[in-house]
Order: structure tokens, then sequence, then C-alpha cells
């Protein structure tokens, strides 16, 4: 986790609500989002339940002591974590985000502008979702022995629903292979990070442990950054999330023809549900991805649901094991089902 | 020595010193316009990294005013690096009354005039405010102030330097005629 340090996360608000901050006695690592919006109570996050915070900095779930946030303070808010230069992240403001120190990441909403290209910049911020960033390390660790053949990494798959984790599962991927994993020699990783979810870069720098051997290209469309990877930095395995489109479609092919490894997300709850998109059809359908993990929606985020190889042959099948149990260390290694 | 000719030397002596002393005024005037001159130009060579900075580079204001500052020597250079110190410090201000309250320290010996000093402050006005390319027109128009002041000295140097220094020459003069 990356919430280390309470007063350099409250630096980025408002006066007021920095001051409401500060007399929260509560533990840091468990706040998973603040919500601010205009004219509407101050939402919090904590151990997967949502709080108003009162003016006292104190969780209630009484709506009517809960302090409700003022335009000036979003105002002033966004000028505090773009470091008083919204110009700065103009790229990111159009994709609707921002990412700060500490590698939080902040989601915006409010009036688009837009121009002949398509949005040129957000104004009248009146929603914001403060997302504390939260790196699981060792969460991927049931799912290594899956993704090996001999010291070569597979092209592997990862589909799960929004939200169950899969960018924390890619993460930590990353990092074991990048730092080597059990007897396996780490190896050289290139992550196109287009929304700076993986890495959360903040001026270039990773706030996620990425592994040693990782390079990573911050805000860059995956589909010229892996071609740009490939090009000038030689990776043996590339990562990306969420792709989908037929540009990064041909990338991907060109990745794997020039004898890297790819590591991918894509939205879905299974293989079936991937032969519906016309992209990604062609993916499964000619055989090109060798595993398929799969994360179970509905449960508790980071449930690793099945493992499949190429030709549909169920690898792996659980549901107990979640991300939550491996960061209390709670949870026990997957070996009830051999390799294969 | 007898006492008439110690009055006449001690007369001579007074005499030089009010000359030396008021030509050194005179020189010391005209060092202080050459002087807010250099400063000047120093100061449009920072704003012009800082453009770069900010357009090009994309900095954000903590960084930019960092970097320039760092590259930068004297008062104007400290300036921009407590700016920047102060703005990754984050305290909660706006930044136009940091900016203003880091102008405000430079101290008041160093040859700025208030009127620099007050340009200076209103080109912060409306840095950091909305896109790229309302910080370039902000800095464009401060630098084109800028410009005009710089030249306003530079055409204007010669003559004044030639006067501080001879008014102070001839007002050291006239009063030793005056006073002897």
């Amino acid at each position: 986790m990356l919430v280390e340090n309470k007063d350099e996360l409250i630096k980025i608000f408002s006066k007021r609500i920095r001051q409401i901050l500060s007399r929260m006695t509560i533990d840091f690592q468990e706040v998973q989002e603040i919500r601010l919006r205009v004219g509407a109570p101050l939402i919090m996050i904590y151990k997967n339940q949502e709080f108003y915070i009162d003016s006292q900095g104190q969780l209630t779930k009484d709506e009517t002591r809960a302090y409700v946030v003022e335009q000036e303070e979003l105002r002033e808010t966004m000028e505090y974590m773009s470091s008083y230069s919204l110009y700065a992240f103009e790229e990111e403001m159009k994709q609707g985000f921002l990412t700060i120190q500490g590698g939080h990441r902040i989601g915006i909403a409010g009036k688009t502008i837009l121009d002949e290209s398509g949005i040129r910049t957000m104004r009248y911020i009146s929603f914001m979702n403060v997302r504390l960033s939260h790196q699981i390390r060792g969460c991927s660790l049931p799912v290594m022995p899956y993704i090996y053949q001999g010291d070569q990494v597979l092209h592997t798959l990862i589909i799960s629903p929004p939200r169950c984790g899969k960018t924390t599962l890619l993460r930590d991927m990353i990092r074991q292979i990048s730092d080597g994993w059990d007897n396996h020699p780490g190896q050289t990783v290139g992550v196109v990070d287009e929304r700076s979810e993986i890495g959360a870069c903040y001026r270039g720098i990773p706030q996620n442990d990425l592994g040693i051997r990782t390079d990573v290209l911050d805000c860059c469309p995956k589909a010229k950054g892996m071609m740009m990877l490939i090009r000038t930095m030689s990776p043996r395995v590339v990562a990306v999330d969420e792709i989908g489109t037929r540009e990064d479609l041909e990338a991907m092919e060109y990745v794997m023809n020039c004898g890297c490894k790819l590591l991918a997300t894509v939205h879905g709850n299974s293989i079936d549900d991937l032969k519906q998109k016309p992209v990604i059809r062609r993916l499964v359908e000619e055989r090109i991805f060798e595993r398929y993990v799969i994360l179970k929606g509905g449960g508790q985020v980071g449930t690793i649901d099945q493992i499949y190889d190429s030709r549909g042959t169920q690898l792996y099948r659980s549901s107990i094991q979640t991300m939550e149990s491996i960061r209390r260390g709670t949870g026990s290694r997957m070996s009830d089902r051999a390799y294969g | 020595m007898d006492r008439e000719g110690l009055q006449t030397l001690t007369k001579i002596a007074g005499a030089c010193l009010v000359i030396i002393s008021c030509s050194g005024l005179g020189i010391f005037a005209s060092g202080q316009f050459s002087q807010r001159l250099k400063n000047l130009e120093q100061l449009r060579q920072m704003i012009f990294l800082l453009k770069g900075e900010i357009v090009y580079g994309r900095s954000p204001l903590t960084d930019a005013f960092e970097r320039v500052g760092a590259r930068g020597r004297g008062e104007i250079a400290e300036a921009f690096k407590r700016t920047g110190q102060r703005l990754s410090d984050q305290p909660g201000e706006p930044f136009f009354i940091i900016w203003q309250e880091e102008i405000d320290r430079i101290p008041e010996k160093f040859p700025l005039l208030e009127e620099d000093r007050q340009k200076l402050k209103d080109m912060g006005e409306h840095l950091g405010y909305l896109d790229t390319e309302q910080q370039e027109r902000t800095i464009l128009l401060y630098l084109e102030q800028l410009d005009l002041s710089i030249e306003y000295l530079r055409s204007h140097r010669q003559e004044r330097v030639r006067l501080y220094t001879s008014l102070g020459i001839m007002s050291g003069l006239f009063l030793t005629i005056v006073l002897v």
C-alpha cells in the first residue's frame, strides 16, 4: 500500500477539508476512496463501506451530520492537486483523471469543452473521486505457476469485470516476472501504461513497485507504445492494460511476431464473452493467447476464478483465494490442482 | 606650519572630501542605473527559460520555478527558487499570494524599481490559470513590457550615466564653492 504519508495525501485538498481529514484518527491504509461533489456530503469508502465525514473528522452513517462540500473547495482542491498548474495536466484531464504523488488517481467530472478533435478540456469540475493507490504484493502468486513454461512466460490474458482487481493482478505479475519468481530468472518487462494505472507514474517515476527490470512508457497510446518499446527497450515481456481496439490488435500481433511475450487485460466475464467482441474474438479463435486468467465478479475484489489454456482446457478453478486474504496474509497458496 | 596654513590645508582637504563623496554618489547612481538594466536583462532570460519549461516542457509551476531559479544567479533567482520550494510544500495558499510575498522579500536595496517589481508581481496573477496557451500569452505579455523597459534603459543609458556622474562632480564643486 502506498498511503504511507497521510500528511502528504491530505495536502492535495482545500484548507477546510485538510483540517477535517487531519483530525481523523482512522487507518488511512484502509481508505479506498474519498469523494467530493459540489453541494453534497463528503464521502469516504473505508474498509469497503461508505461513510460520511462530519466537520469534526468523524466517520458517520448519518447524512445530516455530514460535511457538505462547496464549489470553492473543489476549485481550490483542483489547484493544489495539480501543483497550481492545470495546464500541465491537459492530456490527463481530457481522459478525466490525474495521477498525483503516491500514485493516487483522481477522477474528475464536470463540463467538458469540445473542439474538432474531441474533448479539449474540462471546466467547472464539480465531482471528484480520489482513489487511493493500493498495491497488493503477492496477489499473483497463485497464477504464477500457470503462466510459465520452463523459463518462458506464456502469452496471458486476464479477463475480469470492472473493479475486480485485474490491474492489481497484472501489476503484481509484472513485478514477479521482472524480479524473478521462484527459480525463474528475472526478465525485462516493458509496460505501456496508457492511463497511468499500472505504474501510477508521477513525473515519470512509477509509484507502484513494478520490479527492477521494468521499463514504463507512461500516458502513451497502447498501440504506438508497444511498437516503441519493442524498437527501443528490447523487452522480453510486454504488458498492457485494457486492450480492445483494432490498433491494439495489430500492435499485439507485432509484439508476438517479434518473439516477445504479452500480458494483457480485458473487460469480460468469460472466454465466451470475448467471442462476442469483434476485435478480441480473433485472438481467441486463432489461439494467440496461451493462458486465460479469469477473475470473478460480484464477490470480494481479486478472486481468481479460473485459468484456461489456449484450447480452452480448464487448468484451475477456485473461488476461495482473494487478494484481500493474500494482503492480510491469511490466504493459502493455490496448490489444490497441479499445473497442466 | 602656522595657523593660517593649517586652516587652508583643512579647507582643501574638506573640499576634496566633498568633491570625492559627491562624485561617488553620482557614480553610484549611474551604477545603480546600469545594474537595473543588467537585472532586467537577466530577468528576461529567466522568464524565457520559464516559458520554455511551461510551454514546451509542460512542467508544473513548482518544477518550473525551482529549475529556472537553480539556473539563474542573484536575488531574482533566489526568489524563483523560494517560490518553487513553497509551492511544492503546498501550504494551502493561492499561487499569486506566494509569488507576491516572494517578490516582496527581494531586498529593497536591490536595483529594481517599484514599477519593475509590480510588473513582475502582476505576471503571477494569471500564471497557472487555464491552459498552456494562456500561460504562453501571460508570459509573452510580460516579456513585451520587459522589452520596452530594457529598450528605454538601453537608449538612455549613456546620457543617464554621464548625467549622474557629471551631476555628482558638479554638485561637489558647487558645494565646495558655497562652503569655502
